[in-house]
């Protein structure tokens, strides 16, 4: 083990190709991973914000919370099923607004809602929302009224909430009466009477399961569909597909980082036969010889994902924002953990070739 | 059998990885242009193969043809700007249809003035519509339409007949109907009969001869307060997401394309440095330095090939195995143009090798103690 290290800090070139190249594929790692992460998270923040364990929507809007519609008489249906603890509406609209002092437009979600949740307070009085953090970069500000969509809705900003944008957008929590002028004014063809909310949200008895509640509200109540919060997450437009196709291509890049390492140790194991033969003829066991290459490639890949994750953050910082990425440690724990478990792995292809060497081969013999 | 092929046959293992870590990253190369080519193709074909060459927003849209809306207005201050040839009210949303009474789909609808700009300009089949109540049709989302077809509207129930097909036309990934304004009326009440006005989503425009699309949209946006108009190509590169999806894929493509490089180029250094002694002696022998170097670049011909077409078996076998929603399929321009450059980095990458080969001393063989030599 000792020898193994000692080569590593004395001869640190003979590693620089595949700590290099598995630098880089942790920037690629951790780059995909970062942007899933991104994509994810400023999509579906709103719905995750929600302390609500069920969502219910119109059968015929395909879980869309835009094309959905509840009736007041379709929230006391749905109020009345088992394990139902509350009812309340919620409804979205996407919009742009006129920050004063700005020249740019700012993209916003104006949501309106009833009862407080995870992450924002119960509603505001008429005429004042809640703000997304995220719309400080649009240049909006406390107390500051902006105009929203066409028809230039006033709205003021009384007080920040956090990670609640919806498809990318910073969201406006507003109440009801707020909500529905800033939709029926600026989204006509998508305008609702009052009572008339796009879904409802669902509070379940504390010992009653969500999905079964769900479950019970889709047989008891007519031409709804209703989801568990994960499924209504999961439901939101290109969630699932991303998830999926990014997946795979961070999996195949692991099986990359890998094959990578297999490669560079079967090269530098060739390079050390006669090395390792002298060294069992003197007692080394297989065993040994074999520890020392998994350090090298703990070592490796360690020092590989430290200076990945270091470029990586470096990167970030100068992406264009239309990039969505967002690095958390989470996702930089899943990848260091894989990327070492795949390296000692791709190490192990070598052990082989270790047993396989002659000692007898030191002086000759082979 | 030359020496580049036997030495890959005794060491299978170490050339075996080198192709199995190139495939897969050409594999990745592939894949992610392949995904992001059908995904763009999809999300944008509606605006790109339709006949309008300059589209105006509402100001507030911020270049979103879903967040815009333009008032009957807009439309007619727009008409009178000089330059403009034809212009009418264009609309869009997404609704979900039920095509033959089968599953509920998502679907983007357009409506158009019938012989008006905006209408489909990638016809395949049939014709276009003529008449309310009719539209051609784009696949998308694992939907393929035939003439004939009947798309319902929920709720509501109103019907539209297919009476044409259109390739590369689809929306936002979805499946796309091109139908008149009435129609596009009809579809949103039918979706929304609270609704209280429809208002166009966007104007499209044609302009006269002898004015550009670009001259137009500048017209258009000194003329006319609270909109914005753009040429098609920049309606179309300004949609939301296609900057990001470009971006995105191009960075992970130069990052992988790097890894490429720099695997195989010090794959093949440390291998000639590993054989350094034998290739002298090569030398020392009568083999000539073009021998040695085509047996390198033979080898490096032959580990790009194998790992090229390893790709393209792993690409079709994702191509088929898609999701039915996105359909995507190995395109084999792509994979020759991305091998081709895959060798072309891949050779460029040897260069080392090539210049350690090239600048071999025959001599140094009688220093060479297991030949024979004076160390």
């Amino acid at each position: 083990m000792k020898i193994a290290w000692r080569e590593l800090t004395r001869k640190p070139s003979r590693f620089l190709t595949a700590g290099g190249a598995l630098t880089l594929l942790t920037v690629l790692l951790l780059l995909l991973g970062g942007l899933l992460d991104g994509l994810y998270l400023s999509a579906t923040a709103a719905i995750r914000a929600q302390s609500a364990q069920v969502v219910v929507y119109s059968a015929d809007s395909r879980d869309s919370l835009l094309r959905s519609r509840i009736d007041p008489a379709t929230s006391q249906q749905i109020a009345e099923v088992d394990g139902v603890q509350s009812v309340s509406g919620f409804g979205v609209a996407l919009l742009g607004a006129r920050v004063p002092g700005q020249s740019d437009l700012a993209d916003v979600s104006v949501f309106g809602y009833e009862a407080a949740n995870a992450q924002v307070p119960a509603p505001l009085p008429t005429g004042q929302a809640y703000a997304d953090e995220s719309l400080k970069a649009s240049g909006i500000a406390l107390g500051q009224t902006v105009w929203v969509g066409p028809a230039r809705t006033p709205v003021t900003v009384e007080g920040w909430v956090s990670d609640t944008a919806y498809l990318f957008q910073g969201g406006l929590w507003a109440n009801e009466e707020t909500w529905r002028t800033v939709l029926n004014e600026n989204r006509p063809d998508a305008a609702l009477p009052p009572g008339t909310w796009q879904v409802a949200l669902v509070d379940t008895h504390g010992n009653a399961d969500p999905a079964r509640v769900a479950s019970a509200i889709e047989s008891q109540v007519p031409e709804v569909s209703a989801l568990t919060k994960e499924e209504a997450i999961a439901a939101l437009p290109g969630v699932k597909e991303q998830a999926s196709t990014f997946t795979s291509i961070i999996g195949t890049t692991f099986v990359v980082a890998g094959l990578v390492v297999a490669l560079f140790f079967a090269l530098l194991t060739l390079e050390r036969i006669g090395l390792f033969g002298v060294l069992k003829a003197i007692g080394a066991g297989s065993r040994t010889l074999a520890a020392g290459l998994v350090l090298q490639a703990f070592a490796i890949s360690a020092g590989a994902f430290v200076l990945g994750t270091v470029l990586t953050i470096g990167m970030a910082a100068v992406i264009p924002p239309e990039v969505p990425v967002q690095l958390l440690p989470r996702r930089a724990l899943i990848t260091a953990v894989g990327l070492i478990i795949t390296a000692l792995v791709g190490s192990a292809i070598s052990f082989r070739r270790i047993i396989r060497i002659d000692p007898a081969s030191a002086v000759g013999g082979s | 059998m030359s020496l580049a092929t036997i030495e890959i046959r005794r060491a299978k293992l170490r050339f075996g990885l080198l192709t199995g870590a190139v495939a897969l990253l050409v594999f990745l190369i592939l894949f992610m242009q392949t995904l992001s080519g059908q995904l763009l193709k999809e999300f944008i074909g509606g605006i790109r193969n339709q006949s309008a060459e300059v589209l105006v927003y509402g100001a507030e849209a911020r270049r979103s043809i879903e967040g815009s809306i333009v008032t009957p207005g807009d439309v007619d201050a727009v008409a009178k700007v000089p330059g403009v040839g034809q212009s009418a009210p264009l609309g869009e949303n997404t609704f979900t249809v039920q095509v033959n009474g089968g599953e509920s789909k998502d679907a983007t609808i357009f409506g158009y003035e019938l012989g008006g700009p905006g209408a489909p300009t990638t016809l395949t089949s049939g014709r276009l519509p003529n008449a309310d109540g009719e539209a051609v049709a784009a696949d998308g989302a694992g939907v393929s339409f035939k003439i004939g077809d009947t798309v319902q509207v929920r709720p509501g129930g109103y019907e539209i007949a297919v009476v044409g097909l259109a390739r590369d036309a689809s929306f936002n990934v979805q499946p796309t109907l091109f139908a008149s304004f009435p129609t596009y009326e009809q579809a949103v009440r039918s979706q929304n009969p609270e609704a209280t006005i429809i208002l166009p989503t966007l104007v499209a425009v044609e302009p006269a001869p002898g004015i550009s699309p670009t001259e137009l949209a500048k017209r258009i946006n000194e003329q006319v307060q609270g909109v914005e108009a753009l040429d098609r190509d920049t309606a179309v590169a300004s949609l939301p997401g296609v900057a990001s999806i470009t971006q995105s894929f191009n960075l992970i493509l130069l990052l992988a394309f790097i890894v490429v490089v720099l695997v195989t180029g010090f794959f093949f250094l440390i291998l000639t440095v590993q054989k350094i002694q034998s290739l002298i002696l090569l030398r020392a022998i009568g083999a000539s330095t073009g021998y040695l170097l085509r047996n390198l670049l033979l080898q490096v011909v032959l580990v790009t090939v194998g790992a090229t077409a390893a790709a393209a078996i792993l690409l079709v076998f994702a191509a088929a195995n898609s999701s039915a929603d996105f359909q995507v399929s190995a395109d084999p321009v792509l994979i020759l143009g991305t091998g081709t450059a895959v060798l072309v980095l891949a050779v460029m990458a040897s260069i080392g090798s090539i210049r350690r080969v090239a600048r071999l001393d025959p001599a140094a063989a009688t220093q060479r103690m297991a030949g024979g030599g004076l160390a």
